[in-house]
C-alpha cells in the first residue's frame, strides 16, 4: 500500500470514527471539552493563558530528548584537527577555571571516533554512524553552538525542559499546553514516551507541571501494559456495563448538582464522559499494529516492543490526532567509556543504530503527510561531550569515551517554521568552545515558543508574587534559523 | 488577572474624590499597588535604573543619577517622579516604553507626595493586634468570635449566611476534616438521632489517633518528606521515624512553638532526647544528589539554600528564594540578608554524602547497649584521626601534598565528588581559609595519607562500623552543628562559586531583630520565629489551617504574605485568629481547630445559588459552607475505610500497596516495587512509600506533590485520569468488591452501601438509579459465561458481581469524592 491508498483507507475510517465520536458525545457534548486541556482547567477555577501572541508557524512539537548527552563530535561536528591531536596531552590553558564531572588532572585529547562526509544540497557534515539521516539533512537546521549551565544529568535535563536546574518549575510541554490547550478532546494534550531502558535522570519532573495545575502535566503513555495507567476496565466489566455505570454515576451527580448548585459537579460529569472516550481513543492511537507494512519498514518498528522506533511512529500518530506536545526520552547516551555499555565504541553505536532510521522516517513521514510544515521536531541531549578522553580509572581500557561538557553541543530542529539545510553556530577546531552563533538553552526555549506563536517574555504564570516564565529572565529568539 | 478587594477599596476612594479636602491617601492600599505594578520592575530591588529604587523611603528620597530627586515630600513641583509620569513626550515619560499611568493613579501619587510621601510598613511585617469584635446584624448567629468577623463582612456585602448543614452532612464534613476518614454510620446516628452533642463528638475526633495521621499529610508537604533522596538514582532513604514523630507530636497536641523549635533546632536544646533529634530530620528531607560526577559542595549548598527557602515559606509565608540572587523585587529584603539567614544553616556537618551522614542510630532493645558503645568508639576513633592529621608532622606532609594535587595519581585518591571542593580549598592560602574549609581538607587528607597510625585507625573504624551495621540500626538523618561556624559569604548572583563579602548569622531588618541575648544559631533563629514579636508566624500558620478547612486561605497565597501576595479576604479575622492562637490557645492546634469547627461559619450548608455563585465563585466570603474535593490521601483512605479494608496499624517503615508494574525505572538503580503483604496493603496513604521521581500514581493523579521541595498549596484539579483511578485502579476495584460483600450482609444492600459511604440514606431517585444499575448488571452476569464475570472472587455469584458494580458506582459519586 502506498501513501495515497493509505490516505483513502484512513479517510473512510475517520468518517466512521467521527460519526461515532459525535454520537457518543451528544447530550453532554456541551460540557465535555478537551481532554486535560483548557476548558477542564477553566471549569476547575484555574488559570489558562490567553492563547498565542502572534500567528504560530508550528502547531505542535515532537521533542526527541537523547538523555545522557550524545557526543556531537561523533555525529555532526566534524573536527579533522582533533584527529591530528588524538592521544596528545590536553593543553593546560583549556582546563583553567573549568569544572568537569569526571576528568581530573591532565587528560589526553581524543580524535573523532567516526568518519564524516557531506550530504545534500546544503552539504551538511554527517558521520558514518547516521547513514539514514544523511538523506534528510536538507530539512534540518543544526544548532552547533548550543550551551548550558549544568554538567550533571539531572540538573541539565531540568534546565532544558523547565528553564531551571532546580526542581519546581513547569516543563516546556506544560507551558505549551497551558498556552495553547489541546486539539483533541479525547487524548491528553501532552504525551510522554520513554525508551532506552531507564526513565529520564531527573525523573517525572522533566515533564511535570511544577506550579501550574497538574492538568498540564505530561501523561506518560506506555507500549506495554495499560497505555495510560488504569485505562482498562477491570476484568469482567464489559464496555456496555462500564457505559451503564457511568450513566448511573452521572445521573446521580446531575441530580445532586440541581440540589447543591456546585458547578464543579458538571465538570466531573464531563470528565467521566471523557474518561470513557479515552478508553477507546488512547488504545486506538497507541496501537501501531494496523500501520501498513511499508511504514513498519520505514521506521523499523515491531508492534508490542518498547522501542524508540515504536515511539517515533507513535509520535507521528499522536500529532496526527492533535496531540500538542509529544516528548520522547531515549536514555543511554552517556558515553564515558568506563564500560562497554557507555562507550563511544560500544553502547553509543547501538544508540545511533536504534535512532538513525526512525528519526529519519519520522521526518520523512511527517513530510509526506504534509504535517512537517507545522510540526516542530527537536533533537538533542542535555549537554555535549569533551574533546578530551575521559579515562576515569587511568588504566588500560578497550573502551573510549568523553566527559560531560556544558560549553558547547549540537541540537537540531526541523519543520514548523524552521529553515532546512542550514547550520547555525560554529565551534573551534577541536569542538571545545563556540566561535560564533552561541545559543543558550533559554534561547532555544525562546525560539520554540516563538515558533508556537508566543513571546517567551509574555507567556507567564503568577506564582509566589511574581510572573514566572519558561525562560526565567533570559532568552533570545534565534531569528537566523527561522524560515 | 488578579482581582482583589483592593479594587473595591480603591473604588470607594475614587467616589469620595469630589470632596473639597483631598482625602488621606493610604500608601498600602493605593500607592504601593501602583509602584509594584508599574515602577519597581526597573526601580526596585533587582534593577535600580537611573540609580532609583522605590522599595524603601530613604532610597526613594535620594537624588538619582540625574541629580534630581524623584520624590520630595510635601513638594509636588520638585518631585521628578510626578513630572516624568505626566510628561507629554513619550520619550521622557515613565513608565518607559509602556502605557502611561492613568489620570487617577497620577492624582493618587500627587496627593500622596503632597501629604508627605509617607511609607507604610506592609501589614504582614507589623505584629497583629487583637481587633475589636465587630457589631453584626444577627448576634444570635455568633457561636465563636470568629463568626462576628465573617458576618460583619457579609453584612457589608448584603449577604446572609446559609442555614446550618444537615446533621449527617456536617458530621461527615467534620470527621473528614479532623481525622481524614469518613464517620461510621453509627456515629452519624448517635449524634444526629441519638441526642449526642456535636461538641462532644468533635472532642472525640480530636483525641482519635487518626487525627495525627490526617494533619501530618499537610505538614509533610511542607517538610518535603519522602522515602527517597531525589535526583537521578533517587535511592531509598530511611527517615520514616520523622514522619512518625510528626504524627505523635500532632496527636499529643505539642504546642506549635515547641513543634517549631524541636524541628529547626532540637539538636541544640540542652541534652536533647532522641525524639528531639529525630524532629530535626525536618531539614534533612532535603535531597541528596548521588549522581556520579557531582560536586558534593554544590549540592550541600543547594540543600542549605532549600532549608532557608523552606523555613521562610513554612513559617514566614515569604518568597525569600527571590533574594538568593539579588535584592527582593518587591519586598523589603536585601541580598545580603539572605546570606545572613543562610549562615544560621551553614554550619551543619551534613555534606551531600551518599551515606546521609550525620544520622541517629536506633537499635532493637537487646543490642542497644552494644550499639551505643560502638558509636562512642567510632567517635573516639574519628577524633583520634583528626588529632593525628593535625600533628605537626602530618600538617607538614599535607602542605606538600597540596602542591602535588595536579598529579592524577594524587588527586585520584580523593573521592571523586570531593575533588573539586578540595581544589578550591587549596587554591586559597591556608591563612585565608575558613575553619570549615580547613576542617574539610583535613578530613579528606585523613583518607589519603598512608601514615601507619592513620592506617590502623581507619581499619579500626571500618571494623567498628561493620560491627555497628551488623546490629541493624535504623539510621535517621538528623541535623548536627560543626564545633565552629562555617564562614558564610554572599553568593554573587546566587552562585556558590562567586563568593562576595563575608556575613554573620542574622535576621532581616524589616522584621523585629533577634534579641540581644539570643544565641546566634539555629536555636536562636527558631525562638525568634515563634516569639510574640514575630508578625508573620502565627498568621501564616492559622491561615494554613483555615485553608485546609475552608478550601481557601484568608490570604489565598499561603506561601506569599508579601506585598505581591493576594489580599486578605478578612484582615481582622486573620489577626484575631493569629493573636488568639498564641494567647487563648497557647499555640495548641487542637484548641484552634476545635474553635473553628464549632463556629457557625463552619457549620453552614454548602448549597449555593446562581446569584451567590456569581458574586463569590470561590467562596472567599463564606456565605456558605465549604465544598471541595478530598485530598489524594483522603480519597484512598476513605475508599478503604468504607469497604472495611483499612488497616488501623500506625507507624513504621513505609509500605507498598499495589501499583502497576514497570514504573520504577531509574537509571543505575534496579530496585523494584515490592507489593506489601496482608494488612500492609491497606494502610493509610500516609504510610505509602514516597519515591520522589516516581510518585505513587493514584496519589499523583489526585494532585499530591512529588515532595522534591516544599509545597504550601495543592492546586485541586478535576481530570479524566482521576475517573480512571477510582473506576479502574485495582486498589479501588478491591475496595468496591469488599464494599459489595458488606452490602450483601444487609437486607437492603444498596441503601446500606450508600450509608457506609455517605453516612446518610439515598433519596428515592438515587436508590432507583442504583437499583436499576444493579438489575442490568445482574442480568449481564446471570446470562454470561463464568469466564466473563470474574470481578468478584466467588465464582458464579452474579449477585455479588452486580453488587460490586453498584459499589464501584457509589465510590465514584461526586458526593463521595467531595467534602460538602
Amino acid at each position: 500500500m502506498n501513501l495515497i491508498q493509505e490516505a483513502q483507507h484512513a479517510y473512510l475510517n475517520r468518517v466512521t470514527r467521527r460519526h461515532f465520536l459525535k454520537s457518543a458525545g451528544a447530550g453532554l457534548g456541551a460540557i465535555a471539552f478537551s481532554a486535560l486541556g483548557a476548558d477542564t482547567v477553566r471549569a476547575s477555577g484555574a488559570t489558562m493563558a490567553d492563547g498565542p501572541h502572534f500567528a504560530p508557524k508550528a502547531k505542535r512539537v515532537i521533542f526527541l530528548h537523547m538523555a545522557g548527552g550524545p557526543s556531537p563530535l561523533e555525529l555532526f561536528d566534524y573536527k579533522p584537527e582533533l584527529a591530528r591531536l588524538d592521544g596528545q596531552d590536553c593543553p593546560e590553558s583549556l582546563l583553567e577555571g573549568k569544572r568537569f564531572a569526571f576528568i581530573r588532572g591532565i587528560p589526553k585529547m581524543l580524535g573523532p571516533q567516526a568518519t564524516f562526509q557531506q550530504y545534500g544540497e546544503s552539504g551538511a557534515w554527517m558521520s558514518n554512524h547516521l547513514p539514514h539521516m544523511a538523506n534528510v539533512v536538507d530539512q534540518i537546521a543544526f544548532l552547533k553552538a548550543m550551551h548550558t549551565d549544568e554538567f550533571n544529568h539531572a540538573p541539565a535535563q531540568l534546565l532544558v525542559h523547565s528553564g531551571s536546574p532546580r526542581l519546581g518549575r513547569p516543563s516546556m510541554g506544560s507551558w505549551v499546553t497551558y498556552g495553547l490547550g489541546s486539539e483533541n478532546e479525547n487524548l491528553p494534550a501532552f504525551v510522554v514516551l520513554l525508551s532506552g531502558g531507564a526513565a529520564p535522570d531527573a525523573g517525572a519532573s522533566v515533564y511535570g507541571s511544577g506550579f501550574l495545575p497538574t492538568v498540564y502535566q505530561g501523561v506518560q503513555c506506555r507500549t506495554k501494559g495499560d497505555p495510560v495507567l488504569f485505562l482498562s476496565d477491570p476484568d469482567g466489566i464489559p464496555r456496555h456495563l462500564r457505559r451503564r455505570s457511568i450513566d448511573a454515576i452521572n445521573a446521580i451527580n446531575r441530580q445532586h448538582h440541581e440540589e447543591v448548585g456546585d458547578p464543579e459537579i458538571l465538570t466531573r460529569i464531563s470528565q467521566y464522559e471523557m474518561a470513557f472516550r479515552m478508553q477507546t481513543s488512547v488504545p486506538e492511537a497507541m496501537d501501531i499494529s494496523h500501520e501498513p507494512e511499508y511504514i513498519h519498514q520505514m521506521y523499523g518498528t515491531e508492534p508490542g516492543e518498547t522501542a524508540f522506533s515504536n515511539n517515533c511512529l507513535l509520535a507521528r500518530r499522536l500529532v496526527e490526532r492533535g496531540v500538542r506536545f509529544v516528548q520522547l526520552f531515549h536514555w543511554g547516551w552517556d558515553s564515558h567509556g568506563a564500560g562497554e555499555s557507555e562507550a563511544l565504541n560500544g553502547g553509543f553505536l547501538k544508540r545511533c543504530q536504534e535512532t538513525d532510521q526512525p528519526v529519519t522516517a519520522l521526518i520523512q513521514d511527517l513530510d509526506q503527510r504534509g504535517l512537517l510544515e507545522d510540526t516542530l521536531v527537536i533533537w538533542g541531549g542535555e549537554f555535549g561531550r569533551t574533546p578530551m578522553l575521559e579515562n576515569r580509572t587511568g588504566s588500560d581500557n578497550p573502551y573510549v569515551g568523553r566527559d560531560h561538557h556544558s560549553d558547547v553541543y549540537t541540537m537540531w530542529m526541523a519543520g514548523g517554521g524552521v529553515q532546512g539545510g542550514i547550520t547555525h553556530g560554529q565551534t573551534d577546531e577541536i569542538g571545545y568552545s563556540a566561535v560564533n552563533g552561541r545559543v543558550h538553552v533559554h534561547d532555544l526555549q525562546a525560539t520554540i515558543l516563538h515558533l508556537l506563536g508566543f513571546d517567551h517574555r509574555r507567556l507567564t504564570y503568577p506564582f509566589q508574587g511574581r510572573d514566572f516564565r519558561l525562560t526565567d529572565v533570559h532568552g533570545h529568539v534565534v531569528h537566523e534559523i527561522l524560515s | 488577572m488578579r482581582v482583589t478587594p483592593i479594587g473595591f477599596v480603591f473604588a470607594l476612594a475614587l467616589l469620595s474624590w469630589g470632596c473639597t479636602r483631598t482625602p488621606e491617601i493610604s500608601f498600602n492600599q493605593q500607592v504601593r499597588p501602583i509602584l509594584n505594578e508599574r515602577c519597581v520592575d526597573c526601580h526596585g530591588g533587582i534593577r535600580r535604573q537611573g540609580d532609583l529604587s522605590l522599595l524603601f523611603r530613604h532610597e526613594a528620597l535620594e537624588a538619582g543619577e540625574s541629580g534630581k530627586k524623584a520624590i520630595v515630600p510635601f513638594n509636588v513641583d520638585e518631585s521628578e517622579l510626578l513630572r516624568r509620569v505626566s510628561h507629554a513626550d513619550p520619550a521622557h515619560r515613565m513608565p518607559k516604553d509602556d502605557l502611561p499611568l492613568s489620570e487617577e493613579d497620577i492624582q493618587i501619587l500627587h496627593a500622596w507626595i503632597e501629604q508627605g510621601a509617607m511609607w507604610e510598613d506592609h501589614w504582614a511585617y507589623v505584629a497583629p493586634v487583637r481587633p475589636e469584635v465587630p457589631e453584626v446584624s444577627d448576634p444570635d448567629w455568633i457561636r465563636e468570635p470568629m463568626d462576628a468577623f465573617v458576618l460583619a463582612r457579609l453584612d457589608q456585602m448584603g449577604l446572609v449566611p446559609q442555614s446550618e448543614a444537615e446533621c449527617p452532612v456536617l458530621i461527615r464534613r467534620v470527621t473528614l476534616d479532623l481525622t481524614g476518614l469518613p464517620p461510621q454510620p453509627s456515629d452519624v446516628q448517635s449524634v444526629c438521632q441519638g441526642g449526642g452533642s456535636y461538641e462532644a463528638y468533635v472532642d472525640s475526633l480530636l483525641s482519635s489517633p487518626s487525627y495525627g495521621e490526617r494533619w501530618a499529610s499537610m505538614w509533610l508537604d511542607l517538610a518535603r518528606y519522602a522515602d527517597s533522596k531525589g535526583y537521578e538514582k533517587d535511592i531509598g532513604r530511611t527517615i520514616w521515624h520523622y514522619r512518625d514523630w510528626v504524627i505523635r507530636a500532632l496527636n499529643d497536641d505539642m504546642p506549635f512553638d515547641q513543634f517549631t523549635i524541636e524541628q529547626l533546632a532540637g539538636d541544640l536544646l540542652p541534652d536533647p532526647t532522641e525524639n528531639q533529634l529525630i524532629a530535626t530530620a525536618f531539614h534533612r528531607n532535603t535531597m541528596t544528589n548521588t549522581e556520579g560526577g557531582t560536586d558534593d559542595e554544590e549540592f550541600r549548598v543547594a540543600a542549605v539554600i532549600d532549608r532557608v527557602n523552606t523555613t521562610w515559606e513554612v513559617w514566614q509565608g515569604t518568597t525569600f528564594a527571590c533574594v538568593q540572587c539579588h535584592g527582593h523585587p518587591y519586598d523589603p529584603f536585601v541580598h545580603q540578608e539572605y546570606y545572613e539567614f543562610f549562615a544560621f544553616f551553614n554550619s551543619t556537618t551534613d555534606r551531600d554524602l551518599d551515606n546521609e551522614y550525620p544520622t541517629l542510630a536506633q537499635f532493637e532493645d537487646d543490642v542497644a547497649a552494644d550499639g551505643h558503645a560502638l558509636i562512642q568508639e567510632i567517635q573516639m576513633i574519628e577524633d583520634a584521626i583528626i588529632a593525628r592529621v593535625e600533628t605537626d608532622t602530618l600538617t607538614a606532609q599535607r602542605r606538600i601534598w597540596e602542591t602535588t594535587l595536579d598529579q592524577p595519581e594524587v588527586i585520584g585518591r580523593v573521592q571523586l565528588m570531593q575533588q573539586n571542593e578540595v581544589k578550591r580549598i587549596v587554591a586559597t592560602p591556608e591563612e585565608n581559609r575558613g575553619d570549615g574549609q580547613q576542617w574539610m581538607l583535613n578530613y579528606v587528607y585523613a583518607s589519603v595519607n598512608d601514615d601507619p597510625i592513620l592506617n590502623r585507625l581507619r581499619e579500626e573504624k571500618i571494623t567498628k562500623e561493620r560491627a555497628l551495621q551488623a546490629l541493624n540500626p535504623i539510621q535517621t538523618p538528623i541535623m548536627q552543628d560543626l564545633p565552629f561556624q562555617r564562614r558564610t559569604h554572599v553568593f554573587e548572583r546566587g552562585s556558590f562559586l562567586l563568593k562576595g563579602d563575608p556575613v554573620h548569622p542574622g535576621t532581616p531588618d524589616a522584621l523585629p531583630s533577634l534579641s540581644e541575648d539570643a544565641p546566634r544559631n539555629r536555636l536562636g533563629m527558631a525562638q525568634w520565629l515563634v516569639s510574640g514579636e514575630n508578625p508573620l508566624t502565627a498568621r501564616v500558620v492559622v491561615n494554613r489551617f483555615w485553608e485546609q478547612l475552608f478550601g481557601t486561605g484568608i490570604v489565598e497565597s499561603l506561601e506569599d504574605f508579601g506585598t505581591q501576595g493576594l489580599e486578605r479576604s478578612h484582615p481582622d479575622l486573620l489577626d484575631y485568629l493569629a493573636v488568639s492562637f498564641q494567647e487563648e490557645h497557647q499555640w495548641k492546634i487542637k484548641s484552634l481547630l476545635r474553635s473553628i469547627v464549632r463556629s457557625s461559619t463552619y457549620r453552614q450548608s454548602s448549597h449555593v445559588t446562581d446569584p451567590l455563585l456569581e458574586m463569590d465563585p470561590h467562596n472567599r466570603f463564606l456565605a456558605r459552607g465549604p465544598r471541595f474535593r478530598l485530598t489524594a490521601e483522603q480519597i484512598r483512605d476513605q475508599a478503604l475505610h468504607v469497604s472495611g479494608l483499612l488497616s488501623s496499624t500506625m507507624y513504621g517503615p513505609s509500605v507498598m500497596p499495589p501499583q502497576p508494574d514497570g514504573l520504577w525505572k531509574n537509571p543505575y538503580d534496579n530496585r523494584t516495587w515490592q507489593v506489601s503483604d496482608d494488612d500492609d496493603r491497606y494502610r493509610r496513604a500516609i504510610y505509602t512509600y514516597w519515591r520522589r521521581t516516581i510518585p505513587y500514581p493514584s496519589m499523583a493523579t489526585f494532585d499530591s506533590p512529588s515532595r522534591e521541595f516544599c509545597v504550601s498549596r495543592r492546586i485541586r484539579t478535576n481530570t479524566p485520569l482521576q475517573a480512571l483511578v477510582t473506576l479502574n485502579d485495582p486498589v479501588f476495584v478491591e475496595a468496591a468488591t469488599a464494599l459489595a460483600h458488606r452490602m450483601m450482609e444487609s437486607d437492603d444492600p444498596i441503601t446500606a452501601g450508600y450509608i457506609y459511604a455517605m453516612g446518610i440514606a439515598p433519596n428515592q431517585n438515587e436508590l432507583e438509579v442504583l437499583n436499576s444499575l444493579y438489575l442490568d448488571a445482574l442480568s449481564h452476569y446471570s446470562q454470561s459465561t463464568l469466564e466473563a464475570n470474574m470481578i468478584a472472587e466467588e465464582r458464579g455469584s452474579p449477585h455479588l458481581d452486580a453488587m460490586t458494580v453498584v459499589a464501584s458506582a457509589i465510590l465514584n459519586l461526586d458526593q463521595f469524592l467531595m467534602k460538602s
